[in-house]
């Protein structure tokens, strides 16, 4: 998956998985699995887990977590380690997760670290994968957990944490930070905000017949429309953005495009055109209005 | 058999040329070709015009197609006229209106008004759009339809139109690979259905989409997509509730002799799976 092999040091792997904060996780999981479409994943320690590729999990509705979290997988035993010391040194803080803690989330080891905004990011090792193919819970096209927004209060302080562990910014529109960790566009994108948390969790889909199939599944039970059907001219991708339970936003994308070999970070135009090429606009996330990132 | 090869144009009377105007340049986004205080000749593709408004009724629409010479022309007004369809010559001054050397003017058996036409002219001038919608050029038109067996039976064994798909009793006709030009629409009576232009990209669809949902343009009808010919989607209506469409990946027949029509249920997903339901008043 990864091609950061030229770059170095680059311990990260992949964006494994997507814990969420609930205090409601019934009403979460019927939209998990009823409006997202993913696979409930039965088991002994999270009631509320969710599949939605290879992975053994990919989205967690936890009913005892303070806020989300998401799980970024490392290399290796030591290039976990250097990753620790790395931003210890810059001043991050970061701490072992217990063993309960790495059961609940399915890795071997994980550290977890906050960024300058307060982003709980889990640094893991080995997380699970499952035997047994997906198989959706209903016909949405899912191919798997694809990227997320992150809100930034400090987005250069922010962007440090992520380039110790190997992100390389690909695009800005305005602040907006697009952050490549394999060979697609990204898999995190920093927008600036004045709080913490998720701007959105995306899943990618398999065609923009899914997207717009999407689009009119989640019209017809009178889900918000946060932003789309729309198209990112920075990363070239379709998307859908809707709303959530407790305020999440979910997002279904497709044609999120692969990082050319010697692609250098483009700077995009502060305005709406290069948060949406076709017109699309969002009246509800601020941070998804060109008028907030700045 | 009257051999059709290709739409020629659509002409329309309009009670108001200027609302004509605006809405063909600020929202289809046609090259005004030539304008004469009656008449506004609009541009899709490099021909020297593929819509005509000209002042007058809004219900009198004719549609035209290109057929190969005089032999053939003459061939059809022959045969048209011993089915008992009224056939009218175009005069000189009919055919200087129409940008054509010679026409012929009938009705199909629902009573849309048909021109088959011989060299419509084309223009050395390449297209220049007036907004930036991706059009490539004037592709099908949609015809109302009283009758649609009746109707079907007229355009496949009176000319040569053949049938690619239907959904339900509709017909949808083709009279070369693509795969329709002839899209017939349940009625009470004649009339242009819509009107279609192909445009480059399923970006276009949607751009347009966001464009024309901002010029306060009643979108009547997508974004979509068509399981029958494949194509991406978007009607929306202008002056005097003509209903127009952009598309884009129209399927092309290929195997013209081996080709069977499909048959799909009369039900919503027949026209559009992604979900779009149209909300055009029938």
């Amino acid at each position: 998956m990864s091609v950061g092999n030229l770059a170095s040091p680059v311990p990260i792997i992949q964006l494994c998985y997507v814990r969420l904060a609930v205090s409601q996780p019934q009403a979460a999981a019927t939209f998990a699995t009823e409006v997202l479409g993913l696979e409930h994943v039965p088991n002994k320690l999270e009631p509320f887990l969710y599949r939605s590729d290879a992975r053994y999990h990919t989205l967690c509705l936890s009913a005892g977590a303070a806020k989300p979290s998401i799980g970024i997988e490392i290399n290796n035993e030591s290039d976990l380690d250097q990753a620790a010391k790395a931003l210890a040194r810059a001043g991050f803080s970061a701490r072992e997760a217990t063993s309960d803690e790495c059961a609940q989330r399915f890795v071997r080891r994980a550290l977890i670290v906050v960024d300058t905004t307060g982003n709980e990011i889990d640094l893991v090792l080995r997380p699970a994968l499952s035997g047994r193919r997906y198989f959706p819970s209903r016909d949405a096209g899912v191919t798997g957990l694809q990227s997320v927004g992150l809100r930034s209060r400090a987005i250069e302080d922010d962007l440090k944490l992520w380039t110790i562990l190997g992100a390389a910014v690909t695009d800005r529109a305005g602040e907006i930070t697009y952050l490549g960790i394999d060979q697609k566009h990204h898999r995190v994108v920093l927008y600036p905000s004045d709080r913490a948390g998720l701007v959105y969790v995306s899943y990618g889909v398999e065609s923009m017949d899914a997207v717009m199939q999407n689009n009119y599944f989640v019209q017809e039970r009178q889900i918000k429309i946060v932003q789309g059907p729309g198209r990112e001219p920075t990363s070239g991708q379709i998307f859908l953005r809707f709303a959530g339970p407790e305020g999440y936003v979910f997002s279904y994308s497709y044609g999120l495009k692969d990082i050319a070999p010697r692609h250098r970070p483009r700077q995009f135009t502060l305005e709406a055109s290069s948060l949406c090429e076709w017109g699309s606009e969002c009246t509800d996330v601020t941070e998804l209005q060109p008028a907030r990132a700045g | 058999m009257i051999e059709l090869r290709d739409l020629s144009y659509v002409r329309m009377g309009t009670s108001n040329l200027e609302e004509a105007e605006s809405f063909s340049t600020k929202c289809l986004g046609l090259q005004i070709g030539e304008q004469s205080g009656k008449a506004l000749y609009l541009r899709s593709d490099d021909r020297a015009h593929t819509l005509c408004y000209f002042e007058g009724d809004p219900a009198d629409q004719t549609v035209g197609f290109e057929v190969d010479d005089d032999t053939k022309l003459n061939a059809a007004a022959a045969a048209l006229d011993q089915l008992g369809h009224p056939v009218h010559a175009g005069t000189p001054t009919e055919c200087a209106l129409r940008k054509v050397k010679t026409f012929i003017g009938f009705s199909d058996p629902t009573g849309n008004r048909i021109e088959l036409v011989v060299r419509p002219e084309r223009s050395g001038k390449r297209y220049f759009a007036s907004r930036d919608a991706g059009i490539t050029g004037f592709s099908h038109v949609g015809l109302h339809t009283t009758d649609p067996a009746r109707d079907e039976k007229f355009w496949t064994t009176v000319c040569n139109a053949r049938v690619s798909d239907r959904i339900g009793d509709i017909a949808l006709m083709r009279v070369n690979a693509i795969h329709h030009t002839i899209a017939l629409a349940p009625g009470r009576g004649p009339g242009i259905h819509h009107v279609n232009h192909q445009v480059e990209s399923n970006d276009d669809v949607l751009r347009s989409y966001y464009h024309l949902s901002d010029q306060r343009v009643p979108i009547v009808f997508g974004p979509g997509r068509h399981p029958t010919s494949g194509a991406r989607f978007l009607y929306f209506q202008g002056p005097d509730g003509m209903v127009f469409e952009y598309s884009v990946g129209v399927d092309e027949i290929e195997d013209e002799e081996t080709h069977r029509p499909r048959q799909f249920g009369f039900e919503p997903s027949s026209l559009c799976m992604w979900g779009a339901k149209s909300i055009r008043p029938r």
